[in-house]
C-alpha cells in the first residue's frame, strides 16, 4: 500500500457551531449505538478502508462529521464504503464500525 | 343409512375453511413462480425425482427420520402423531368399508363411524378392527402425552429451550392436545354404552358401565362426542394459519425441492413454501451461539421464520445473526434458513443506485504475470503473516502469480450482500470479474472463505478454476510441486463457517496439516463446528459479546492440548488470536514453515 492516510489532512479553517446544528439525527445515531462515543479519532478505520485506499472516503471524517451534526453529503460518502469490515477489525475501541457505518445510512439516507 | 348428526357441524366448518384456505394458498403460490421454476418444475415431473420425493415424504413427514437422529424419544413423539394420524384416518376408512362394503359415505360418517354405528343399527363388531383402531389411538395418545411432557421438560427430548409460541400457534395446539383425549373418551363413552372397544376404550367403557348408572351415560355421551368435534373444528381451521401448516406444507416442499427448486438472494414465490413447512419444532434453537453463549432469545431461525411469515419482521431480528449455517445443518425440514434471511434482509435494505460506486471504473492496482491469479481478500490484507506465508509457497511451487489485490482491490461483495444490498453487490461482482477476465487467467487462489463463496455462489467465472488457499497447497502437494517436513507438532484445526458448512471444505485442510504434524479434533467440528463469533453477517452484537462466543470456541480448541490452533481464514484466525492464549497460525503459514527444500 502506497502510505496509509489515517484521515489526517489539511481542511480550509472553518468552525462548526454545535448550537446551530441540528443534533437529533446525531443523538439518535449515539443512543443505537452507544459505542461510539468512546470513539479516540485514531483515524485506524480510515487507514485500513479498503474504499478509502481507492477513493478520497474517510470514514473517521464522515463519523466525526455526522456526530458534530453535520450531515451534508454524508449519505453519499458512506454509500462509498464496501462494508468489508476491516474497520471493525482494527479499531482500538472495538467499535461496530460496519454497524455504524450502515446505521449513517439508514438515519440519513431516505430510508 | 344415516351419516348426519348436528354434532358434526363444527368439523365440517374446520374441515371447509381448512381445505378452502389450503387450496387457495397453494394455488397462489404455484401461479406466481417465476418462469424458470416453472419450467424445472415442467422438466422434471415425470421423472424418478418424483418417485424419490414421494419415498423422502414417507420418511419425513411420516416416520420423522431426521428427528430421530437428533432425539429418539422426540422423533418418536413426531412420528407417534403423524403416522399414528394417518393410520387412524386410512384404519378407519377400511373399516367402513369393511362393515358396509364399497359405497358412498360422507367425510363425517368415517370419521365419526363409531357414533355412527349404534345409529344405523350395527351391533356385531368385528374385533381385528376394534383392536386395530384401540392399539393406534393408544400410540397417537402417547405421542399427546410426550407433548405435554416436552413442554414441562424439554431435556427430556434433547432440547435445552422449545419455541415460545404466538397466540394462533396455542390455540391451535391447545385444540390438537384435546383431539385425541376427547376422542378416547368419546370412544369409551359408546363402548359403555353399545359395547365393543377393545383393550382401551373397550376395557374404559366396561370400568365407566359398571361405576356410573346408564343416565350419566347417556347424559354425557351426546356432550363428548361435540367436544371432539368442535376440537377437531378449532384445529382445522387455525391450521392454516399456524404452525400446522407444516403438515400439508412439507409435501410439495419436499417435491419442489427435488425438481431443483431453491431460494434465491431475491425473495420469491417459492419461499413461501419453505417459511410455511417450518414445524417450529425449535431444533434451531440450540445450536445457535447466539443462544447458548449470549442467552439472546427471538433472533433464531424459528424466530425468524415465523416473524417473516406473519409480516412482522424487525431489522433488528434479521440482521442479529452470524449466518454460521449451524441451524441449517439441524433443520429437520431441510430450509435454506441462510438464504431465506439473506433475501430477507435484502428486501428490508437493497437501495438501488445506479451511481454508487462508479469511482471503481478504470482502476487496476493488479499486479505481476501469471496464468494463477491470487486474490488475497480484504481480511487478509490485515494478517500480513499469511500474505508473505502465501508469496513463499507460491515461489516454491514454481507458479507464476498475477496478484489481483496486493496494492488494494475491490471487496469481492459479499459483505455488501451479507448485509441485503444485493445491488450495489452486483457492481463489485461485475468490477472483478470484468478484472480476471481482462488478466487471462484459468486458476484464481483465494485466501479468504467469504470471498472464496461469493465467487463460487454469484460470480460467473465458467473458464476459471476457483480454489481456496487450502485446496490449493493440497493440490501442490499431491501434484509433488511442494515438499513437506513432517514434525511432532500437534495442530488443531478450527473450520470456517464460510469454508466448512459454506462451501463443503473440510478434507483439503485436514490433509495439508496431517502432511505436516499431528492433528487433533475439537469437539464440535467439520459441519458441526462453532463459529469464531465476528462474522461479517452480524452487525447487531458489540464486540465485548463477539469475544465471548470467542472464547467459548477457543476454549474447545485448547482443550484438544495441541501446541498450535491452525485455521484458514483471515477473520478467524484474527478472532482467535485475541481470544485464545495458545499459538495461532493460518494453514498458509504452518506449510511456509515446514516446506522441506532438498
Amino acid at each position: 500500500m502506497s502510505g496509509l492516510r489515517f484521515g489526517y489532512g489539511i481542511n480550509r479553517p472553518r468552525a462548526i457551531d454545535i448550537d446551530s446544528n441540528d443534533l437529533r439525527k446525531s443523538n439518535e445515531i449515539l443512543r443505537e449505538m452507544p459505542e461510539l462515543q468512546t470513539c479516540i479519532g485514531c483515524g485506524s478505520c480510515t487507514a485500513s478502508c479498503t474504499a478509502g485506499n481507492l477513493t478520497e472516503f474517510n470514514f473517521r471524517r464522515v463519523h466525526t462529521l455526522v456526530r458534530r451534526g453535520e450531515y451534508r453529503s454524508a449519505y453519499e460518502e458512506m454509500n462509498k464504503c464496501m462494508l468489508c469490515g476491516k474497520c471493525r477489525l482494527v479499531c482500538p475501541r472495538g467499535i461496530n464500525t460496519r454497524g455504524v457505518a450502515m446505521l449513517i445510512k439508514r438515519k440519513l439516507g431516505d430510508f | 343409512m344415516t351419516f348426519f348428526a348436528p354434532f358434526t357441524i363444527p368439523f365440517i366448518i374446520g374441515g371447509a375453511i381448512m381445505a378452502a384456505v389450503l387450496l387457495a394458498k397453494y394455488t397462489l403460490w404455484a401461479v406466481r413462480l417465476p418462469r424458470e421454476d416453472k419450467r424445472l418444475i415442467r422438466r422434471n415431473i415425470l421423472s424418478f425425482k418424483s418417485l424419490a420425493a414421494l419415498w423422502e415424504v414417507v420418511r419425513e413427514s411420516l416416520l420423522h427420520v431426521r428427528i430421530f437422529r437428533v432425539n429418539p424419544v422426540l422423533g418418536y413423539m413426531h412420528s407417534s402423531l403423524a403416522l399414528g394420524w394417518l393410520l387412524l384416518i386410512a384404519v378407519g376408512w377400511i373399516e367402513t368399508v369393511a362393515y358396509l362394503g364399497l359405497r358412498w359415505v360422507p367425510l363425517q360418517g368415517h370419521v365419526f363411524f363409531k357414533y355412527f354405528m349404534p345409529v344405523n343399527g350395527i351391533t356385531q363388531h368385528k374385533a381385528g378392527f376394534e383392536l386395530a383402531m384401540d392399539l393406534l389411538l393408544a400410540v397417537v395418545l402417547s405421542g399427546v402425552a410426550l407433548a405435554w411432557i416436552k413442554r414441562m421438560r424439554s431435556r427430556i427430548m434433547g432440547l435445552r429451550r422449545t419455541t415460545k409460541h404466538v397466540l394462533f400457534d396455542r390455540i391451535a395446539l391447545s385444540a390438537l392436545w384435546f383431539v385425541f383425549p376427547l376422542r378416547y373418551l368419546a370412544e369409551s363413552v359408546t363402548c359403555a354404552i353399545y359395547g365393543g372397544g377393545s383393550f382401551l376404550t373397550g376395557s374404559t367403557g366396561s370400568l365407566l358401565a359398571s361405576h356410573l348408572d346408564a343416565e350419566t351415560l347417556a347424559a354425557v355421551y351426546e356432550p363428548l362426542w361435540w367436544c371432539y368435534s368442535i376440537a377437531l373444528g378449532i384445529f382445522f381451521s387455525t391450521m392454516p394459519f399456524s404452525r400446522y401448516m407444516h403438515i400439508f406444507t412439507e409435501i410439495p416442499l419436499i417435491f419442489l425441492r427435488r425438481y431443483r427448486l431453491a431460494p434465491g438472494i431475491e425473495p420469491k414465490s417459492y419461499d413461501h413454501f419453505e417459511v410455511e413447512a417450518c414445524s417450529r419444532c425449535g431444533i434451531c434453537i440450540d445450536p445457535c451461539q447466539l443462544q447458548s453463549v449470549l442467552g439472546i432469545d427471538e433472533v433464531q431461525s424459528v424466530y425468524f421464520l415465523r416473524d417473516r411469515r406473519y409480516n412482522m419482521l424487525q431489522l433488528s431480528v434479521a440482521n442479529n445473526c452470524l449466518m454460521c449455517g449451524r441451524c441449517q445443518t439441524k433443520c429437520p425440514v431441510g430450509i435454506n434458513l441462510n438464504t431465506l434471511r439473506l433475501n430477507s434482509r435484502s428486501r428490508m435494505r437493497n437501495i438501488p443506485n445506479e451511481g454508487r460506486f462508479n469511482y471503481l471504473s478504470g482502476i487496476d492496482r493488479s499486479s505481476g504475470e501469471g496464468r494463477t491469479g491470487y486474490f488475497a481478500g480484504c481480511m487478509t490484507m490485515l494478517t500480513p503473516r499469511t500474505l508473505s506465508a502465501m508469496d513463499t509457497i507460491f515461489r516454491a511451487a514454481g507458479d507464476d502469480i498475477w496478484h489481483a489485490d496486493r496494492d488494494g482491490g475491490v471487496c469481492c461483495g459479499r459483505p455488501l450482500m451479507l448485509s441485503g444490498e444485493t445491488t450495489a453487490a452486483r457492481k463489485m461482482i461485475e468490477y472483478n470479474t470484468d478484472l480476471f477476465r481482462r488478466h487471462g487467467i484459468t486458476r484464481l487462489v483465494t485466501s479468504c472463505p467469504i470471498c472464496l463463496r461469493v465467487f463460487r455462489e454469484e460470480y460467473a467465472l465458467d473458464g476459471i478454476e476457483v480454489m481456496h488457499h487450502s485446496e490449493y497447497i493440497r493440490m501442490m502437494i499431491a501434484e509433488g510441486r511442494l515438499q513437506m517436513r513432517r514434525t511432532d507438532m500437534r495442530y488443531t484445526y478450527h473450520d470456517p463457517c464460510e469454508l466448512g458448512r459454506g462451501c463443503g471444505i473440510y478434507d483439503q485442510p485436514r490433509e495439508v496439516i496431517a502432511a505436516v504434524g499431528e492433528l487433533v479434533e475439537p469437539a464440535h467440528n467439520r459441519r458441526d463446528a462453532l463459529c469464531c463469533g465476528a462474522s461479517l453477517a452480524n452487525t447487531v452484537i458489540d464486540d465485548s459479546q463477539q469475544m465471548r462466543i470467542a472464547r467459548e470456541m477457543t476454549g474447545e480448541l485448547e482443550a484438544t492440548g495441541a501446541g498450535t490452533i491452525v485455521t484458514s481464514c483471515p477473520l478467524c484466525y484474527k478472532t482467535i488470536k485475541r481470544a485464545a492464549g495458545t499459538e495461532t497460525k493460518d494453514i498458509s503459514e504452518v506449510v511456509a514453515e515446514n516446506i522441506f527444500q532438498p
